[in-house]
């Protein structure tokens, strides 16, 4: 037997080494005129990815003059990565962002104006709201989505329960529904964005705007909540439980209704294909309330713009957006294409209609800080470490030193 | 030219081979500590950050820090973390390594299971002990209940002070093994003449613990006491995944802190500030490390 000498080996591997390199850059060399487009984006969700890189490879392949690629970077780490490689001259030339933070990253200045590039005459007012500052459009809406009731139908008819319309009513219903291992009702209320998005509704529906949460309403809906948690329906661990968490609970059936959104049918769907499930209206206090949610396109000034427009150009087209749409669990934030996008009798139905209701955070530089007095103050009241009284006065004193 | 010979002749060319390593300090350690010292004294956010002026401040980041009631916390945390997790780890970590140091058949396989925590990825060892202290499902509520000790389930991570106490409990498992082989390392230094001669002097167990061991460990236990402080007060990843600095900001740490200042909230001369603390902080321990080990090489 021929044994390999360490030289050969050394020598083989340079070689594979090399062919490697080079064959990678010849594929990058095919075409001088190609360019490439990287785009950033933190969706986990492993067919949201899939469905992305679909778009991409079908642009790559529809013309030859620019190479998409994406990558993923984590939601937890994407400001962080955005502001170091804003710093440090290294970003991508697109991102697609959550629509909140939107107004943060422009007013860093390191979006392009892309006013009168595109026609989004068709699309809903909030989504364009929240890319567009000082008039300037720095970029378009991905897709939409909003939060609703989804509740375990097979619990609530054993439970001889209609589905509630008013938060009295929901109260009611949850205590019904709550038993030794079932709980009433989640919602995500970690002290982040993601909590603030889910508490939003309720603060929204006494009537109070965001900036003023030490009214009458703010206060009513820090109740409410301080409520549901002293009744036993609703689990302090809420504040650790991520939306996806809160909707694992809810196939596993630990949780009998449950505030979430459309992003997680197609998920829901596939791992507990057997759940009876049901949405409906987030109940209301005086009035119908949602939070807007959904990502927008950006596009970076000073990188490849021309190419980086081509792609949210062919992304945009009625085609790519209800295939996007289709596979995300999303709705188009065109009008026009959301109100046909879903047969009759389909649940997704549910939140075009909730999204009459579902009004945009900011949009504000400094949302994060507002958001983040917001979140405070909820949590206080669900850890019971303050009176709603006490966090509603907390965080206005915080939310009036940002917005002056 | 004279002159430069006459500089590297005897032992001044040792200055030339600690060179490539100065160089590479300045670089790489020096120069981040001085921009973000830079950065605490002026008033970046996130609408300077790439355009627009950058105004010296002076102290003032410093001075809003010292009124920010969640700082003052962090900061208190932080040290009561360390003292706590130092104090039990050590402890711990001590007896098994003089139980390990007996020779028994088991002990060296057991001694190096024992350093398992140690290696496993810190984010790991976090979940595993969130799933552990989870209220409704986890682990620990479900063997307290089973033994009748409690009737409700605890809500270890979302209550402010058993937070606390499972971010303890987290780390002093994590601590213990890195305690445990740096004293294990010191007991095999010890000549065993010395047990000898006491032991024929009619001296007991407990006094020669007292009396030989602990003295001649003395080194040892300064060295594992500060290095352990250094590695537990800038602890970062273990608090974020656990509690994210929840429930309600009281489990934030220096480090945590800063983070979210800097790329949550977009304060980045603020979250800076607070990194310089926790450098500071880091510094004062540092030089008394450098004090003991220059004092031990001296000897």
């Amino acid at each position: 037997m021929k044994t390999i000498s360490r030289r050969d080996f050394l020598r083989g591997a340079a070689a594979s080494t090399a062919a490697f390199v080079m064959g990678g850059s010849m594929t990058a060399l095919a075409d001088d005129s190609t360019q490439e487009v990287s785009i950033w984006y933190y969706w986990e969700t492993e067919s949201h990815q899939v469905a992305l890189d679909q778009v991409i490879s079908d642009f790559n392949a529809s013309q030859s003059d620019y190479v998409v690629t994406a990558e993923y970077v984590p939601y937890a780490d994407f400001t962080k990565q955005l502001s170091i490689g804003a710093v440090a001259s290294e970003l991508p030339d697109m991102v697609i962002i959550d629509s909140p933070d939107h107004a943060s990253y422009a007013e860093m200045g390191i979006f392009a104006d892309l006013t009168e590039k595109f026609d989004l005459s068709n699309y809903y007012q909030g989504t364009i709201d929240s890319c567009t500052i000082d008039g300037i459009l720095y970029g378009v809406p991905f897709g939409v989505n909003c939060l609703s009731l989804f509740y375990n139908v097979d619990m609530m008819e054993a439970a001889g329960c209609e589905v509630p319309t008013t938060w009295d009513e929901l109260l009611e219903v949850v205590q019904a529904l709550t038993t030794d291992s079932v709980n009433g009702l989640a919602f995500s209320s970690v002290q982040n964005e993601e909590g603030t998005f889910n508490f939003l509704p309720w603060l929204w529906s006494t009537g109070a705007d965001t900036y003023d949460i030490n009214s009458e309403g703010g206060i009513k809906a820090l109740t409410y909540v301080q409520q549901l948690i002293e009744t036993g329906v609703m689990s302090t661990e809420c504040i650790n439980w991520t939306q996806g968490d809160v909707m694992n609970q809810f196939i596993s059936g630990n949780v009998a209704m449950m505030i979430n959104g459309p992003w997680q049918i197609p998920t829901m769907q596939s791992e507990a294909p057997d759940l009876n499930w049901d949405v409906a209206l987030i109940p209301m206090d005086s009035e119908y309330a949602s939070c807007l949610g959904g990502e927008n396109y950006a596009v970076i000034s000073g990188g490849n713009e021309d190419g980086a427009l081509a792609f949210l150009t062919y992304a945009t087209a009625d085609e790519q957006v209800k295939y996007l749409m289709d596979e995300f669990g999303y709705i188009s934030a065109d009008q026009t294409i959301a109100e046909n996008q879903f047969d009759e009798d389909s649940k997704y139905n549910l939140f075009v209609e909730e999204l009459e209701y579902a009004k945009a955070r900011g949009p504000l530089a400094d949302w994060p800080s507002v958001s983040d007095a917001i979140s405070l103050a909820f949590n206080e009241v669900i850890t019971g470490t303050a009176t709603p009284e006490e966090a509603a006065a907390e965080a206005q004193a915080t939310i009036d030193g940002i917005i002056g | 030219m004279k002159a430069i010979k006459k500089f590297f002749r005897y032992d001044n060319i040792g200055l030339l081979f600690a060179l490539p390593a100065f160089l590479y300090m300045l670089i790489f350690v020096g120069y981040p500590i001085a921009s973000n010292l830079v950065l605490s004294f002026q008033n970046v956010t996130v609408k300077n950050l790439v355009n627009g002026e950058k105004l010296f401040v002076g102290l003032q980041n410093y001075i809003e820090l010292l009124q920010d009631s969640v700082f003052k916390r962090s900061f208190i945390n932080t040290l009561v973390f360390t003292v706590a997790c130092l104090v039990f780890q050590f402890l711990i970590g001590f007896a098994l390594a003089v139980f390990f140091n007996k020779k028994f058949r088991i002990a060296k396989p057991v001694r190096g299971l024992l350093m398992m925590p140690w290696m496993i990825p810190i984010t790991v060892t976090a979940l595993i002990f969130k799933f552990i202290f989870a209220t409704d499902v986890g682990i620990l509520n479900y063997f307290l209940k089973s033994m009748s000790l409690i009737k409700e389930n605890i809500e270890w991570l979302t209550t402010p002070s058993t937070a606390m106490v499972a971010l303890v409990c987290a780390n002093v498992w994590i601590g213990i093994p890195f305690n445990m082989i740096l004293i294990s390392t010191g007991l095999t230094t010890i000549p065993q003449e010395l047990y000898e001669s006491a032991q024929v002097d009619g001296v007991t167990k407990v006094q020669s613990f007292w009396r030989i061991t602990i003295p001649m460990l003395r080194p040892t236990i300064e060295s594992v006491l500060i290095l352990g402080f250094i590695y537990t007060f800038k602890v970062y990843d273990l608090v974020y995944v656990m509690t994210g600095g929840g429930p309600v900001n009281t489990t934030h740490m220096l480090s945590t802190y800063s983070y979210k200042l800097s790329f949550e909230m977009f304060k980045y001369s603020k979250g800076s500030a607070v990194a310089n603390i926790l450098l500071v902080v880091l510094l004062i321990v540092g030089s008394f490390y450098l004090k003991i080990t220059m004092k031990g090489e001296e000897n």
